[in-house]
C-alpha cells in the first residue's frame, strides 16, 4: 500500500490536497485542488509526477473527490480535460452540485477579470462534470471487480466526505477535511469501525487549542451590532458556501432576540444559489436543522433579504454577505470600493485570504490601495478579521483514529511543521505507526494480507471431534493439507487431498528393539508383557494374538530370543507414523522393565 | 469583563507557568499515566499590550508536547536554559525535561532527581532560580527541603530541620533566601549560603489550626532584597493573612474570603499577586470561582472582605449537567497586561480573562 502527495514544494500554508494512493495494484487520486496563491501553472498539481508516459485513464482507476472548495477540486476540470483522464470520478450528490458552480465562477474571474488564457474553459466544466458518478453515504460503490469506495459523512461543508477505498481485504480512508464538532447547520464527521490498513488524515490544526465557539461568535456579533447601531455598514465577503449559511443563521438568530431592524442582504449569484442547495439537501444538515425544517425552514430568513446593487447607496446601517470572499473582484469589491472612505464602515473577513488579494492586502495593514486605471482607494472603514471555519483539532484526530480503528495513520500537513509530538501522541495511545511524509514523498505501508481459506466439511468435522471440547479462548490447532488449485484455497483432510492429486499414499512404519532381561521361554515373556500391559494401559485395546504377538491398538510387539544371549528377550515394538505418539510412550514404558512378579 | 476567551484543554491542569515571558506550559495530573505535558503559544490577542479587536488568530497553539506516566502536579522552567522540572505522585523525586522548540516539538525526559527516603513521600513542592547556577529547591517536608543543581543533578544545600511537617509550598525570596510555607500554616526562612543551614520560623502569629494553608509570594527578583511585598497565607476556610517579612511579627492585615462551605478541600488551594497592580491578589480553589481583593483596603480584623471581582466563568462552563461541578485548579496572572488572569478547572476548561472594577475604578 503506498501514498504519496502531489503537492511539490515546501512551506505552502493553504496549499492543495491531491494524493496518489497505491492500493493491491489500484490506483486512485483523492482530491485534485487548485492553489489559490498562484497565478501561474502552479496552481495546478504537476500530474507528470503520476506517470511519465501512458495516459492517465490507464493508469488510474478513479478519481474521488472529498468536497467543493477550490484546494480540493479547483484542479479537475484542468486535470480531465486539458491534461486528459476519462474514467469515473467520485463525489457526493451535493458535491456535484455545488462543484462546477464554483468552479465556474472561479474561472469566470481569472479568465474574464484577470484575463489569463492557460485555463478551462465553461465547456470544461461541463464536459468534466459528465464524468462524475454521484455517490449517497454508506453506499458501497463497485468501481471495477475488485475496488470499491463508501462515502461517510464529515461535516465541514455541505456534502463533505470521507472516503473508505477497499481492495479485497486492504482498505484506505481519507478524510479530506472534516469536523468532528457539529456546528448550527452541520453535523459531525461519523465514520465505523472499518479497521482501514491506512487513514489519511489532515492534521494543519492538529496543534491548534481552540477558543470556544461562543466567545468567537459573541465578538462577530458584538462588533457587527456596534457598527450597526452608530449608523455604519457591515460588508462580510463570504468565501464559501458553508460558512456564510453559519454566520447567517447566527445573525439571524441574533436579529430576532435582539429585535434589530437594520437590513441583512445577501447578494445575489452564488449565495442564492447555494441557499437553493441547501434546502434541497436538507438530509445533509444536521439534525437540528432537519427536525425544525417542518415548522420553519431555517434557511428562509425573515430578516435577511436578496441585495440588490442599487442598495449599496442606501442610507443608513446595513449588513451585507457578498461574493467572493477575498476581494478580489465581483461584487464585494465593488461594495467595498463604496463604502471603504468612510469610517463608521466596516469589513469582517471570514476566513483565509489568499497572497494578491485586496483581502489579504488590508488584512496586513494597508490603507492606500491601488485600483485599476491608478486609482488609489484610501480606506477608513475598520477591517476586522474572524475565522470560522471548520476543522478537526488534536483532539478530533485522536476521536477519528478511535472510531475508526486503523493500523497506520498518515498525517497530511499544510505547513512543512514538526509534526513529531502528535505522531507520538497517535503511537502511544493506539500503537499503530504513524507517518507525516514531507510533500513528494512517497509512504509505503506494509499489509498482512487476508487469505480466506475453504475447509471441508469432513475434515472440520473429523477435527473438532478428537480431543477436548473446543475451548473459546484457546486456539485449537486442526491438522489438514492445503490445497491451491486454480486459484482456490482449500484445506481438506490427508486422504480426499491425496485422491484429488492421484497420489499415492506411503506408510511409515517404525520399529524399536527393546531388550528385557528373561531367561524364560519367549511366550512366557510374552504373556508377562501382556499382562503388564493390560493392566497399565487399561484404556486402550491390548490383545495377545494366538501367533504370539500383541497388540496395543494399532501397535505390534513380538518377542524374540536374543541370539547371543538367551538370557535376553528382544521385544520388537513396532508402530505406524500415525500412532508416533503411542508408540514412544509403549517403548519408554517398556524400557523401564517388566514388574517382577506376574501372573 | 473587558474580554473573555474560554479553551477546552484535552486533559484538566493543575498548573499554568509562564514561559521566556510568552509561553504558557500545562500538565495533565490523571492517575492513570498518559499526561501530556504541553508548551503553548498564547493567541495573539494576549500577547500584544493593547488589546485588539477580532484577531484572525484566537486560539492557542501547541508549540511543543512531552508524555509524563506520573501525574504532574508542579512545573517550574529552570531559568536561563532549555530545562523544566516535574513533580507528582507517587513520591517526592522530581523529573528533568529538555525543552528544545526548534529542534522538535517533543519535550524530552532527560533526568531524575531522586531523593533519599523519597519513595512514600508525599509530592514535592519546587522552586527554580538561576542565579549562581540553575537550581532547583524542592522537598515535601521540612526535613526534605533541598537545592540541587540541575544539569549536575549535585545537591548544594540541605535544610538541617528534624521536623517532618509537611510543605504547601517554598519560593527563593531572592538568590540567598528560602520562604517555606507549612501546610499547617508555618512560615519559615532559611539562607542557602550555609550547607547545611538551619530552618528558623518567621516570628508570624500562629494561625489557627485545623486548616491547611497556602502561600503566595510576589516573583521574587533575582538579586533584590527581600521584597517588600508582603508573603499572602491562604487558609483552606478562607481566612487570608498578609505578612511582612521585614516585621512579621504584626500582622500587616488579614481578612476572610466569601467562600462556600465546607470547603472543598484544600487541593487546588491558590493565592497569587498581582504584578502589575499593586494590592492586588487572586484567591481561588473553593469552587469554580476565581475572587480578585484589593488588599489595601484591609486591616488585621480579619473581616470578611468584598472581592473587586469575581470570574464565575468555570461554574457555567460545564459540558453536560451531570457529575461534580468544576473546581479551579490554578490561576495566575499575566506578567505584563496588568488586569489579565488565566485559570483552569477540573473539567479542563482554560479562561483567559481580563476584568474591569464595577465601580469604574482604573
Amino acid at each position: 500500500l503506498s501514498a504519496f502527495s502531489l503537492c511539490p514544494g515546501a512551506g505552502q500554508d493553504v496549499g492543495r490536497s491531491c494524493i496518489l494512493v497505491s492500493i493491491a495494484g489500484k490506483n486512485v487520486m483523492l482530491d485534485c485542488g487548485m492553489h489559490m496563491g498562484y497565478n501561474d501553472d502552479r496552481r495546478f498539481p504537476d500530474f507528470s509526477y503520476i506517470t511519465q508516459n501512458g495516459r492517465l485513464t490507464d493508469f488510474l482507476d478513479c478519481v474521488i473527490i472529498s468536497h467543493f472548495h477550490l484546494d480540493h477540486c479547483g484542479a479537475l476540470p484542468y486535470f480531465s480535460e486539458m491534461v486528459g483522464y476519462d474514467g469515473p470520478i467520485y463525489m457526493t450528490h451535493p458535491t456535484k452540485a455545488i462543484c462546477p458552480i464554483l468552479l465556474e465562477d472561479y474561472r469566470k474571474i481569472t479568465v474574464d477579470k484577470k484575463g489569463e488564457t492557460n485555463f478551462f474553459t465553461s465547456q470544461m466544466i461541463k464536459d468534466c462534470m459528465k464524468k462524475v458518478v454521484a455517490v449517497h453515504l454508506h453506499q458501497t460503490v463497485q468501481v471495477d471487480e475488485e475496488l470499491e469506495i463508501k462515502a461517510y459523512y464529515a461535516g465541514h461543508v455541505l456534502g463533505a466526505a470521507m472516503f473508505q477505498i477497499k481492495v479485497g481485504c486492504e482498505s484506505v480512508v481519507y478524510t479530506g477535511d472534516y469536523n468532528m464538532t457539529p456546528d448550527r447547520h452541520l453535523g459531525a464527521a461519523w465514520v465505523d469501525k472499518c479497521r482501514p490498513d491506512l487513514l489519511i488524515t489532515e492534521s494543519t490544526y492538529a496543534t491548534t487549542i481552540r477558543d470556544s465557539k461562543r466567545c468567537r461568535e459573541r465578538d462577530f456579533l458584538k462588533k457587527v451590532h456596534e457598527t450597526v447601531e452608530r449608523g455604519g455598514k457591515v460588508l462580510i465577503p463570504v468565501f464559501a458556501l458553508g460558512r456564510a449559511q453559519e454566520l447567517c443563521i447566527l445573525l439571524e438568530t441574533f436579529w430576532e432576540r435582539m429585535n434589530l431592524k437594520a437590513p441583512i442582504y445577501f447578494s445575489t449569484g452564488l449565495t442564492e444559489k447555494a441557499n437553493h442547495y441547501y434546502k434541497l439537501f436538507i438530509t445533509w444538515t444536521n439534525q437540528k436543522i432537519r427536525k425544525t425544517f417542518v415548522q420553519r425552514n431555517m434557511f428562509e430568513f425573515k430578516h435577511i433579504k436578496a441585495f440588490d446593487r442599487a442598495f449599496a447607496d442606501n442610507p443608513g446601517p446595513m449588513v451585507v454577505f457578498a461574493t467572493p470572499g477575498m476581494l478580489h473582484a465581483g461584487q464585494s469589491l465593488q461594495i467595498f470600493r463604496k463604502w471603504a472612505g468612510n469610517e463608521k464602515n466596516m469589513v469582517i473577513m471570514p476566513g483565509y485570504c489568499v497572497q494578491g488579494t485586496v483581502g489579504h492586502k488590508i488584512l496586513s495593514g494597508q490603507r492606500k490601495l491601488e485600483m485599476e486605471g491608478r486609482q488609489i482607494l484610501e480606506v477608513k472603514m475598520q477591517v476586522e478579521y474572524m475565522s470560522f471555519s471548520a476543522h478537526a483539532d488534536a483532539k478530533g484526530i485522536m476521536q477519528l483514529i478511535r472510531q475508526a480503528e486503523p493500523r497506520n495513520v498518515l498525517l497530511v500537513h499544510g505547513e512543512a511543521k514538526k509534526m513529531e509530538f502528535l505522531k507520538q501522541k497517535i503511537e502511544q495511545e493506539f500503537h499503530v505507526s504513524c507517518y507525516m511524509p514531507a510533500n513528494g514523498e512517497t509512504t509505503t505501508i506494509l499489509t498482512n494480507p487476508c487469505i480466506p481459506v475453504d475447509i471441508s466439511l469432513g475434515l472440520l468435522k473429523r477435527e473438532t471431534a478428537i480431543g477436548p471440547v473446543p475451548d473459546a479462548k484457546k486456539p485449537k490447532l486442526m491438522h489438514g493439507t492445503l490445497l491451491m488449485k486454480d486459484n482456490s484455497f482449500r484445506l481438506v483432510c490427508p486422504e480426499q487431498a491425496l485422491k484429488e492429486l492421484g497420489l499415492a499414499e506411503h506408510q511409515l512404519r517404525f520399529t524399536c528393539r527393546v531388550h528385557i532381561q528373561d531367561p524364560r521361554k519367549e511366550h512366557e515373556t510374552v504373556l508377562r508383557v501382556y499382562n503388564h500391559l493390560k493392566g497399565v494401559l487399561k484404556d486402550y485395546s491390548v490383545q495377545h494374538l494366538p501367533d504370539g504377538s500383541i497388540t496395543v491398538e494399532s501397535i505390534l510387539i513380538q518377542a524374540t530370543a536374543h541370539s547371543e544371549d538367551q538370557g535376553t528377550k528382544v521385544l520388537l515394538v513396532s508402530w505406524t507414523y500415525q500412532d508416533e505418539e503411542l508408540g514412544s510412550y509403549l517403548t519408554s514404558l517398556l524400557k523401564k522393565g517388566l514388574p517382577q512378579s506376574t501372573a | 469583563y473587558r474580554d473573555l476567551h474560554t479553551f477546552e484543554l484535552q486533559a484538566p491542569t493543575r498548573l499554568i507557568e509562564w514561559a521566556r515571558g510568552t509561553r504558557v506550559c500545562v500538565a495533565g495530573y490523571g492517575q492513570s499515566g498518559g499526561n501530556e505535558i504541553l508548551q503553548l503559544i498564547p493567541p495573539p490577542t494576549l500577547q500584544a499590550k493593547e488589546s485588539q479587536g477580532l484577531c484572525p488568530e484566537r486560539d492557542f497553539k501547541v508549540e511543543c508536547g512531552g508524555f509524563s506516566k506520573r501525574p504532574v502536579y508542579s512545573l517550574k522552567y529552570v531559568p536561563d536554559t532549555s530545562l523544566l522540572v516535574t513533580s507528582g505522585p507517587p513520591d517526592s523525586s522530581l523529573q528533568v525535561w529538555q525543552v528544545s522548540a526548534e529542534d522538535s516539538d517533543v519535550i524530552k525526559p532527560v533526568s531524575t532527581i531522586v531523593t533519599e527516603n523519597g519513595t512514600g513521600q508525599p509530592w514535592a513542592r519546587i522552586a527554580t532560580i538561576s542565579a549562581r547556577a540553575p537550581w532547583v529547591l524542592h522537598g515535601s517536608t521540612l526535613d526534605s527541603v533541598q537545592i540541587t543543581e540541575v544539569e549536575l543533578r549535585k545537591t548544594v544545600y540541605t535544610a538541617a530541620s528534624r521536623d517532618s511537617e509537611e510543605l504547601s509550598g517554598l519560593a527563593f525570596l531572592d538568590c540567598n533566601t528560602l520562604l517555606l510555607c507549612c501546610a499547617r500554616g508555618r512560615l519559615c526562612v532559611a539562607d542557602v549560603r550555609q550547607p547545611q543551614g538551619p530552618v528558623e520560623a518567621v516570628a508570624v502569629p500562629s494561625v489557627p489550626c485545623g486548616e491547611q494553608w497556602c502561600m503566595g509570594t510576589a516573583c521574587g527578583a533575582q538579586g533584590s532584597e527581600l521584597s517588600s511585598q508582603p508573603v499572602a497565607r491562604l487558609s483552606s476556610r478562607g481566612l487570608l493573612t498578609l505578612t511582612d517579612l521585614r516585621k512579621p511579627s504584626e500582622p500587616l492585615a488579614s481578612a476572610k474570603a466569601r467562600v462556600p462551605s465546607p470547603g472543598s478541600g484544600a487541593e487546588f488551594l491558590c493565592v497569587s499577586w498581582a504584578p502589575a497592580l499593586q494590592g492586588c491578589l487572586a484567591v481561588s480553589g473553593f469552587d469554580g470561582t476565581v475572587h480578585v481583593y484589593d488588599t489595601q483596603s484591609w486591616d488585621s480584623s480579619g473581616r470578611e472582605a468584598e472581592p473587586v471581582f469575581v470570574h464565575k466563568g468555570h461554574a457555567f462552563g460545564g459540558a453536560g449537567g451531570g457529575g461534580d461541578p468544576p473546581l479551579v485548579t490554578v490561576h495566575t496572572w499575566h506578567p505584563q497586561k496588568p488586569r489579565t488572569v488565566l485559570s483552569a478547572a477540573t473539567d479542563g476548561s482554560l479562561h483567559v480573562w481580563d476584568w474591569v472594577e464595577p465601580c469604574g475604578k482604573c
